[in-house]
């Protein structure tokens, strides 16, 4: 009985080791002073922080990806509420098909939808925009707003709105005292998930950014493509850092499984 | 209302006569939903718009022969859909593609199993903390998993230096740049997924059976394999269904880890679209790589269902 739940959890560390490894590496590789990146790290130094400041396409980039995450967020939010308020209120007639339709970008490969959205887009002159790369973002975050708040509203009690609308509510003041208080957790943490998803995007992004616009990930990207420099390991710290930060948070407001738990459809 | 349904035919009267009770709430429900369908006509839009609509317009893009896109001489043919069959480089780059979400798979329920097993065995904060470690991961950019993977990887790096000094190895071993480099990549994505689909599935087993066999006097190791691990079977094929379609479609991670050495499928179409601008040539191999992941599927789960674990798919 003890060697078998032995090897069990044995192997069960292994496994957990190996899924957080690469993340584990590489905060201790960017503070190397070599001029090459390496773990362990050779010598210890800050140059490879200071040095992102005097890269302004990092920074450009950083901002970049962070407005537009924090748009995609807004809007997939605002269209994911509503319409996972929808779904779990109203007996709306073919409930699942809607259900899985506005899940469904989660099944297509982000490499086809990226396409898919390109060749759409260059008719319509959006190819490249900025207008063009939120769209995509938020096609990418409203299954994952959806999920969320679609779980946040399961064990809604519809009552309480309706308590309040007898007590001579309006169904504006219902909504925003009773209604929005009650699954704001759940947008929020919608909300962040979106932040995440649209922050850490590559795959579609790659189809969207032009040489002007770029975001942080397509940077690290390109930059490991081309040459493989240690200032990519600080630049990756401190992504790492930003989404640990927010996954923190997420666990405090909703539990950061919740997104993921028994779901047949995510697709990274 | 009576009068009228009488003197319709006799057929409806007998119908309707019945059910006439139940219609009542019903005809309420139909004008309940209207603003559930206001609420959700934003978002049907937006996904009509700039989902459903794309990936159609490019499946009809897949079937134009020139590459005069929107052009008054588009020929349509299947063209685009044959190529990939005259031509070694295509199929041999589907044949890889499935091949590294093979191994991919293997790689992640054996270091799946275990972790999943662990879960659905401890306590719940336990269960929580773990789900958290192996989550959180998912939530940081793919870029930054891979290059953590590049600094252990390297000819250099800590895993051949290390396999080195145990003395297993004389020469640095090539995992970057190369099969293994990818399927690491993938694994190791992909992996937090398997444990789910597994625990999923491993809390649904009802914990007397595990009881009763031991009551019986098996062993753990036999009562695993008798009675854990075919239960859990449903788990196992959902998770390596969906390790494997997403394997199938990755592209940054065998961008990045095999490059040009490993031309996965959508490594090929990426190049076929962004660099060469074969527009519909990339289209067709976009659904052709759809349709392999697709059929893949179907069979495994066919042979699971129609196999020895019939019963355990109700």
């Amino acid at each position: 009985m003890k060697a078998f739940s032995g090897l069990r959890i044995a192997l069960a560390v292994l496994a957990i080791i190996y899924i957080l490894i690469p993340l584990i590496v590489v905060i201790p590789a960017s503070f190397t002073s070599a001029n090459y990146p390496s773990f362990p790290a050779d010598g210890f130094s800050l140059q490879w922080y200071t040095k992102i400041l005097e890269r302004p396409e990092f920074l450009e980039a950083f901002f970049n990806s962070a407005k537009f995450a924090a748009l995609a967020a807004l809007f997939s939010v605002i269209f994911g509420t509503l319409g996972a308020l929808g779904i779990a209120k109203y007996d709306i007639p073919g409930k699942s098909y809607i259900t899985a339709l506005l899940t469904s970008p989660l099944s297509v490969p982000q490499l086809v939808l990226g396409i898919a959205l390109l060749m759409y887009f260059t008719p319509m002159m959006l190819a490249g925009t900025s207008t063009g790369f939120l769209i995509a973002h938020i096609v990418i975050c409203i299954p994952y707003v959806m999920r969320l708040v679609l779980t946040g509203l399961s064990g809604f009690d519809y009552n309480l709105e309706r308590a309040a609308a007898i007590l001579g509510a309006n169904p504006a003041t219902v909504f925003l005292k009773v209604t929005l208080p009650l699954i704001g957790s759940a947008a929020i943490s919608g909300g962040l998930f979106a932040f995440l998803t649209s922050f850490d995007n590559v795959t579609v992004s790659l189809f969207m950014v032009s040489p002007e616009m770029r975001t942080l990930p397509i940077e690290i990207f390109s930059q490991m493509q081309d040459a493989y420099n240690p200032i990519v390991a600080s630049v990756s710290s401190v992504v790492i850092f930003i989404s640990v930060l927010l996954i923190i948070i997420l666990e405090k407001i909703q539990g950061v499984g919740k997104v993921f738990g028994g779901s047949h459809h995510t697709n990274g | 209302m009576e009068p009228i349904r009488s003197y319709a035919s006799q057929e409806i009267e007998t119908e309707t006569n019945p059910i006439e009770p139940q219609q009542k709430p019903k005809l309420k429900k139909r004008k309940a939903w209207v603003p559930g369908l206001l609420l959700l006509t934003p978002i049907l839009l937006f996904i009509f718009g700039f989902f459903v609509i794309p990936m159609l317009y490019i499946l009809y893009l897949s079937f134009i022969s020139t590459d005069n896109l929107g052009a008054e001489d588009a020929v349509y043919s299947l063209k685009n859909y044959t190529q990939l069959f005259s031509d070694t480089y295509y199929l041999s780059s589907l044949w890889l593609t499935v091949k590294i979400s093979l191994y991919s798979v293997l790689v992640a329920l054996f270091l799946g199993y275990p972790v999943a097993l662990t879960m659905a065995r401890s306590s719940a904060r336990i269960r929580g903390y773990i789900t958290l470690l192996i989550v959180s991961p998912l939530l940081v950019s793919i870029v930054v998993r891979n290059f953590g993977w590049y600094l252990l990887l390297l000819p250099n790096g800590t895993i051949n230096q290390t396999l080195m000094a145990l003395g297993i190895i004389n020469a640095p071993l090539k995992l970057l740049f190369s099969e293994i480099g990818v399927v690491i990549g993938l694994s190791n994505a992909y992996l937090p997924f398997m444990i789910l689909s597994i625990v999923a599935s491993l809390y649904n087993i009802d914990p007397s059976l595990d009881k009763a066999g031991a009551i019986l006097g098996a062993s753990p190791f036999r009562r695993f394999f008798s009675i854990t691990l075919p239960l859990s079977i449903p788990g196992i094929v959902s998770g390596c269904i969906l390790v494997f379609s997403l394997s199938m479609s990755a592209y940054v991670t065998p961008a990045l880890m095999g490059g040009a050495n490993v031309p996965v499928m959508p490594v090929v179409i990426y190049d076929q679209i962004n660099n060469l601008l074969h527009w519909t040539f990339g289209s067709a191999l976009s659904y052709i790589l759809l349709a392999t992941t697709v059929i893949s599927v179907t069979i495994f789960t066919r042979m699971f269902e129609k196999g020895k674990f019939k019963e355990v798919f109700r």
